[in-house]
């Protein structure tokens, strides 16, 4: 291989800058997803079929289609459907996060519907009311028991933000494909790019795995 | 604004065709994938310190970075690596390989992990030789195991096959999106081009739970 | 005795084995156990019996001791690093059958009888088979040959579990808990399976909590705790009248709470 590196034609200053833009998307997304995700579990857990059916099938639409074609359609079709033109950086956060709200609804049900049976049962026998019993019982436990799928959900958005860079959000990916055009070093900048992107996920996902064994000991 | 969907009808052939490299490209990825997910899941558990190592730096980086920008590694950077210029259609596979293979080794590994320490006992005391240990008894448990899991994962490997559109290979999703820049029809046609995806990946994604109650029932000891 | 000349079938020499650096489960023990013997092993959990069958079965590493079988060395530990050695020749001779079952989940029953004959010995298919199907139908099992595992209630896998380890003829048979994990109607049809097998002299070690199966099967009793042999006889002195206290202690509790 002929070519030689040269690290120093990266700059960091534009790539910190698309950091930024990055994480304010993911947090907002995430701010988006985890209170709608939870109010729409609560829709499609309805026992009234007229509101949760429609729930279900928004839910399963944005989790069985490619990210990239919701952030594609969305920029494209919301301003023509419903004639609003907001700035891309609230299209982009709204995108995100309602692909986020999909995965994150399903994440509480599954938590809240795994709640063993014997301790509503428990719940009952201690003459706790149904409200009591969802209040001290079942969200507690469901809370405690989706955090790891929430989080490795959160961090899948943060790196699904990169997709905004195909509508032209300056995110972390669209500063760095520029410095690639700019400075024909597309090796060291995009493996920059890609161990930034490593560097803020990584830690995420060790924190995630030892949720996940610590709960797996206290459950045994 | 009027809806007219009869538009995209006039695209269909394009459509159609950029559907059928999407499921090319989404058929060979899971077939080397998993090839690859397999190697790596037993890498992982290797005895060897190295083998390990590299391994374990390989699955976290992929899981650890947007797709995008692996696939842009992938394109811009490997033929400059390689002195070779790469088909754009042999960058999305290799892409999407080493993507289906990061995400299918840990599919691997937990269901290798799941063979349980008495299945082990039952074949020593029955002085079951390694081999067969291993070809009779762990392995087909463990890929009975992974198979829910696999389907998932192929799910979300034809989903993020959706991203080779941006370095231009003619998937379901370039095509669309030429079409709806060149008719100024967005609305109709990004809708039908959701729908194709959604259609194929919905069956796909409700059968996972079928299956996966079917071999929990069948493995239930 | 006439028998007094020829070999022990087992015999298990200051044999010590822990768990890490801190649990002790063996603490020097010894048994001697002859041809046709059938040895109840019994006492407080946590008291080393389990662990005494794996080790015989060759599932565990020991510390130190060593045990002989029919004569041959078997089991010994050795060198500086204090490696367990095991003749897994001698090992194939013993079949074991554990607690939860063990079957192999993705095969027949059927299939679950012959991987060993076929795969250890290299035995014809069709032979095997036959054998597999006259044990089955020894054991009333012989409508369930094309089922799996999961379709059995627990006590018709055990029964499967002791066939499987027939298949291989074995000349000791260990039975740990077998009946432990079984609802309380499903115990006897095992129970009868072992009884029919100790009526043919079969030379058998077993761990049981259930006294009255220990006491119809049982040619002596072995009463072990804290890692050793507390007491060793014929079933009438350590089940009925037990000259140890720690055994007295330990018979009334059991009865105590039986009754």
């Amino acid at each position: 291989m002929n070519y030689s590196f040269n690290f120093n034609a990266v700059s960091f200053e534009p790539l910190l800058k698309g950091l930024i833009v990055t994480l304010e998307l993911t947090l907002a997304a995430n701010a988006i997803g985890l209170t709608f995700g939870f109010l729409v579990a609560l829709l499609i857990m309805s026992r009234i079929a007229a509101i949760r059916l429609p729930a279900m099938l928004s839910v399963e639409f944005f989790r069985c289609t490619p990210a990239i074609v919701q952030i594609v359609w969305f920029f494209y079709c919301v301003p023509m459907l419903f004639d609003v033109y907001l700035d891309s950086m609230t299209m982009g956060i709204l995108a995100l996060g309602l692909n986020l709200t999909a995965f994150n609804a399903e994440a509480y049900r599954a938590a809240i519907q795994a709640v063993p049976r014997e301790q509503l049962d428990a719940g009952i026998a201690l003459g706790l009311n149904p409200f009591q019993r969802v209040l001290y019982i079942v969200l507690p436990t469901a809370f405690r028991a989706s955090i790891p799928v929430l989080l490795t959900n959160g961090i899948g958005i943060f790196q699904q933000s990169a997709l905004v860079a195909i509508v032209a959000i300056q995110d972390l990916m669209y500063q760095g494909k520029s410095l690639a055009t700019e400075t024909y070093r597309p090796i060291e900048t995009f493996t920059v790019v890609a161990l930034i992107y490593f560097a803020v996920s990584f830690p995420v996902t060790q924190i995630v795995g030892y949720l996940e064994r610590r709960r797996q000991l206290l459950m045994s | 604004m009027e809806l007219d969907f009869s538009i995209v009808a006039r695209f269909q052939n394009a459509l159609a065709l950029g559907l059928w490299t999407t499921i090319q490209l989404t058929l060979i990825c899971i077939v080397l994938g998993c090839a690859l997910g397999f190697l790596i899941g037993l890498a992982r558990t290797s005895r060897s310190a190295v083998v390990r190592a590299v391994s374990s730096v390989y699955v976290e980086f992929f899981r650890g970075t947007p797709v995008l920008i692996q696939l842009f590694w992938i394109f811009f950077c490997l033929p400059l690596i390689l002195g070779v210029e790469l088909p754009n259609f042999a960058s999305g596979i290799i892409a999407l390989t080493l993507y289906m293979g990061a995400i299918t080794s840990e599919t691997f590994r937990a269901s290798l992990k799941s063979v349980g320490r008495e299945q082990l006992d039952a074949c020593i005391a029955l002085g079951l030789p390694r081999r067969v240990q291993v070809t009779s008894v762990i392995l087909p448990q463990a890929v009975l195991r992974a198979i829910p899991t696999l389907l998932s994962n192929c799910v979300s490997l034809f989903k993020e096959s959706a991203l080779v559109s941006a370095v231009g290979i003619a998937d379901l999703m370039f095509i669309g999106q030429n079409i709806s820049n060149n008719t100024a029809r967005p609305v109709e046609v990004l809708t039908i081009v959701a729908l194709i995806y959604f259609i194929i990946a919905f069956p796909l994604a409700r059968a996972v739970s079928l299956v996966e109650r079917r071999i929990l029932a069948k493995l239930a000891i | 005795m006439t028998m007094s000349f020829s070999p022990p079938l087992v015999k298990v020499e200051s044999l010590h084995k822990s768990y890490g650096p801190n649990i002790q489960v063996l603490k020097g023990l010894d048994i001697e156990m002859k041809p046709g013997e059938r040895v109840v092993v019994i006492g407080p959990s946590g008291g080393g019996k389990s662990t005494l069958l794996r080790v015989i079965m060759g599932l565990e590493k020991i510390d130190s001791g060593s045990i002989t079988f029919g004569g041959k060395p078997y089991i010994s530990s050795a060198g500086r690093d204090k490696k367990t050695i095991i003749d897994t020749e001698v090992r194939r001779s013993i079949g074991m059958v554990f607690q939860h079952y063990t079957l192999f989940p993705h095969l027949s029953v059927l299939q679950n009888l012959i991987l060993a004959p076929c795969k250890v010995r290299g035995e014809k298919k069709e032979i095997a088979i036959k054998r597999a199907q006259a044990l089955l139908e020894r054991f009333g099992l012989a409508a369930k040959a094309n089922s799996y595992p999961a379709q059995l209630s627990g006590g018709q896998k055990q029964r499967v579990a002791i066939a499987r380890a027939l298949m291989l003829d074995p000349k000791l048979m260990l039975f740990d808990e077998v009946t432990s994990a079984l609802d309380p109607e499903l115990v006897a049809e095992v129970e009868q399976v072992i009884l029919q097998l100790a009526a043919q002299n079969m030379p058998m070690m077993i761990v049981t909590h259930d006294m009255w199966f220990a006491r119809n099967i049982a040619s002596r009793v072995i009463f072990c705790a804290g890692g050793a042999v507390v007491e060793d006889g014929p079933p009438e002195q350590v089940l009925g009248s037990p000259k140890e206290e720690r055994t007295r202690d330990f018979i009334d509790r059991v009865f105590h709470i039986r009754q």
